[in-house]
């Protein structure tokens, strides 16, 4: 254990992994937003009362959820060529961090979606709504209040997933790091630079995962309150009435 | 064909030794960790959540080339199998302490109270009533992590560890014909995840039958 | 044994900014049964939690039988604390039996852990207190497969078992129906019929006139006025007593 050169020689390397942080960024915000609109529609898929469409969108969430994400990326960059389907590094790990998302997304949604009570359906459709604007004013503005925590948690996870894009190539953080580590061999400082970056983005989201959580619960927890305190009668109540 | 496949399912044993060795130490090594996190003392409580977000915020993947080539650059050579065992188990120690400082959360505040007007001291209290009411509370988070554990040792391929996804590359690198090598391998991360996932059920039915968490 | 059973002295209990027991004093003699009653928030709650320290009260004093704790001076020990609830049992409003025992073992495994008694002694003993609340015939059963009524009773014998001198009773009925309430009722008049020294915080008038020898009445964290059931009830000093009254009984 010669060399403590590392703890303070890491910032040095923060500059040359900046684009790699860019290339991850990008990739997460594409691949979360095409994954949470194929996730809503898996969800539906997953509640529909049709059985073909029920299985078939089950055995998607449930590959996107059970078969791990370094998994897909081979299957994407070095299985589809087999069909004849030659993707790019970045096109690749879009769709398997695209696919994985959807996964991941649709499950949460679908607990969003049926914590909305069944009569509020019953009264959009009692007043005649179509069920595009029932879903649409009535059923998902209720259901995001319960999406939305866990959505932008696994925001930050599907962030930490692009790590792995650096398996095929695609040029974000890890790949950089890996590229100046064999180049420099300063392994320690260049992977401790790549750590912090990662915990820049990581931190403040889970900060943030963790404020929405307590707030969007919090609501829920005051109302109940209020309805107790109702029920059991305040002492203000009591004088009132005397 | 069989022999691939024969080839390829031979990984599986890395890849459980990763998953229920880094997962036993992990359900160990998060009690500490709770004690930690429940402290008296803010600065001990400052230090749990300091530790549990560091590493749960850097990818595994990060962690695993910081333990294995960094690491090494310092002249403390691990072995991957070594350095991924290191790695995994620190992870899941830290997921395992979030998921028991959840279900503690859980425990009505009522429990305590009753044991203590009851007048059990802090041990009995800990181990006849708080105790198996958090075993049974996490259970089913505890799976539902060991599952999370199969599929992040997939990562453990990256450092040279002859797991299904290592071995489904060198079979690819071969023979082509990526979809069914990693497709095997895939196929057989699922069947793994389904009897720690039924075993989850199972442990939840047993819980709910007995009593009606209400 | 000189005076009182119970003595707290100018107990005071502060949260936050809210003063929830503001310096109430109150003796309770052996076989004594003591209503409290009073506004929700008025702080009857916390004094009976004070009394057997679920609640460490601020400042005052408190002797329960030849032991006294003093709480001008700081916090009490662990051995005091212990000491001092050992004369106590308590009744929540919640129940609070412990979800993964059976109503046997909710009752005896306090007393092997607490007395040291054998297995067999404990469950002899919680046997006979579980008989003692009619409740034999769900020796075997979870908490979850027994009513809020039958829960509630369990507890009761649990606490029972655990031979206190003074029971403390934090609102027992007050989650369940009317007609439920009434059971745990009649256990409570059968205890105080065997001359357990009780002290209940309760909003069951009816109940509270005909079973104690004595009713406090507590507003914003103090006692305004106590006395016997028939003075409170038909004659109180305090206004706020009347107000109070007149609000509960609709009169």
């Amino acid at each position: 254990m010669s060399d403590f050169s590392w703890l303070y020689d890491w910032p040095q390397f923060i500059p040359d992994l900046l684009p790699g942080l860019g290339v991850a960024i990008m990739l997460t915000l594409s691949s979360c937003l095409g994954g949470y609109i194929l996730g809503f529609f898996l969800a539906l898929g997953v509640e529909s009362h049709l059985k073909i469409v029920h299985y078939a969108a089950l055995v998607i969430v449930e590959l996107g959820r059970g078969v791990p994400i370094l998994v897909l990326l081979f299957l994407v960059y070095q299985g589809l060529p087999q069909l004849g389907m030659m993707l790019d590094p970045n096109p690749a790990a879009l769709a398997a961090l695209m696919f994985s998302a959807a996964g991941y997304s649709s499950e949460m949604i679908r607990a969003g979606l049926n914590s909305v009570s069944a009569g509020q359906a019953e009264a959009a459709n009692s007043l005649s709504m179509s069920s595009a604007d029932t879903y649409r004013f009535i059923i998902i503005p209720q259901a995001a209040r319960i999406s939305i925590p866990p959505l932008v948690n696994l925001t930050i996870i599907i962030f930490q997933a692009t790590s792995l894009a650096t398996v095929i190539t695609v040029p974000e953080i890890m790949q950089r790091a890996g590229v100046i580590g064999a180049a420099t061999f300063e392994y320690m400082s260049v992977y401790t630079a790549a750590a912090v970056l990662y915990l820049c983005i990581t931190i403040p989201g889970a900060v943030l995962s963790g404020y929405l959580e307590k707030t969007m619960g919090q609501k829920k927890r005051s109302k109940r309150k209020a309805v107790k305190a109702l029920l059991s009668g305040s002492p203000t109540q009591s004088a009132t009435v005397a | 064909m069989g022999e691939i496949i024969a080839y390829i399912a031979m990984g599986t044993g890395w890849t459980a030794v990763m998953t229920f060795g880094s997962a036993a130490i992990g359900i160990v090594l998060g009690l500490p960790m709770l004690a930690l996190a429940q402290s008296r003392f803010s600065v001990l409580r400052g230090i749990y959540h300091a530790i549990v977000h560091v590493v749960r915020g850097v990818p595994t993947i990060v962690w695993l080339f910081i333990a294995f080539f960094g690491v090494g650059q310092l002249g403390l050579t691990l072995s991957p199998v070594a350095a991924s065992l290191l790695v995994l188990s620190i992870i899941a120690a830290a997921y395992m302490a979030e998921i028991y400082r959840g279900g503690i959360q859980a425990i009505p505040a009522g429990q305590w109270e009753a044991a203590n007007a009851l007048n059990l001291d802090r041990l009995s209290t800990l181990r006849f009533i708080i105790g198996p009411q958090l075993f049974r509370a996490v259970s089913p988070s505890v799976a539902t992590q060991i599952i999370g554990l199969l599929k992040d040792s997939a990562l453990v391929s990256t450092i040279g560890v002859a797991d299904l996804v290592f071995r489904a590359g060198i079979m690819t690198q071969y023979h082509a014909h990526g979809l069914y090598m990693f497709g095997i391998a895939g196929l057989i991360y699922l069947a793994l995840s389904l009897p720690i996932a039924a075993f989850s059920r199972s442990i939840h039915a047993r819980i709910t039958r007995r009593y009606a968490l209400a | 044994m000189a005076g009182p059973f119970v003595s707290a002295l100018a107990l005071s209990k502060q949260f936050g900014e809210h003063r929830a027991v503001d310096n109430v004093s109150l003796d309770v003699s052996k076989g004594e049964v003591i209503s409290i009653i009073g506004p929700s928030g008025a702080g009857k709650s916390s004094l009976i939690r004070c009394l057997n320290l679920l609640e460490v009260p601020d400042a005052g004093s408190l002797r329960i039988g030849d032991t006294t704790i003093d709480f001008d001076s700081g916090r009490p020990g662990k051995a005091q604390v212990a000491r001092l609830r050992r004369f106590t049992g308590m009744v929540f409003q919640s129940f609070n039996l412990f979800p993964h025992f059976t109503a046997l073992k909710n009752v005896a495994l306090p007393q092997m852990r607490v007395h040291r008694r054998s297995r067999a002694e404990a469950e002899e003993r919680a046997m006979e207190e579980l008989r003692r609340v009619g409740l034999a015939a769900k020796a075997d059963a979870y908490p979850a497969q027994c009513s809020g009524g039958q829960q509630q009773r369990i507890a009761i014998a649990r606490a029972l078992a655990m031979d206190p001198e003074l029971m403390l009773f934090d609102e027992p009925t007050s989650g369940l129906d009317p007609e439920i309430g009434a059971e745990i009722l009649q256990v409570m008049r059968k205890l105080a019929a065997d001359d357990m020294t009780m002290l209940i915080v309760t909003h069951e008038m009816e109940f509270a006139r005909q079973v104690s020898n004595r009713i406090a009445v507590m507003v914003d964290g103090a006692i305004i006025e106590q006395g016997s059931p028939e003075k409170i009830m038909s004659d109180p000093e305090q206004e706020r007593t009347n107000r109070f009254l007149s609000a509960v009984l609709g009169r």
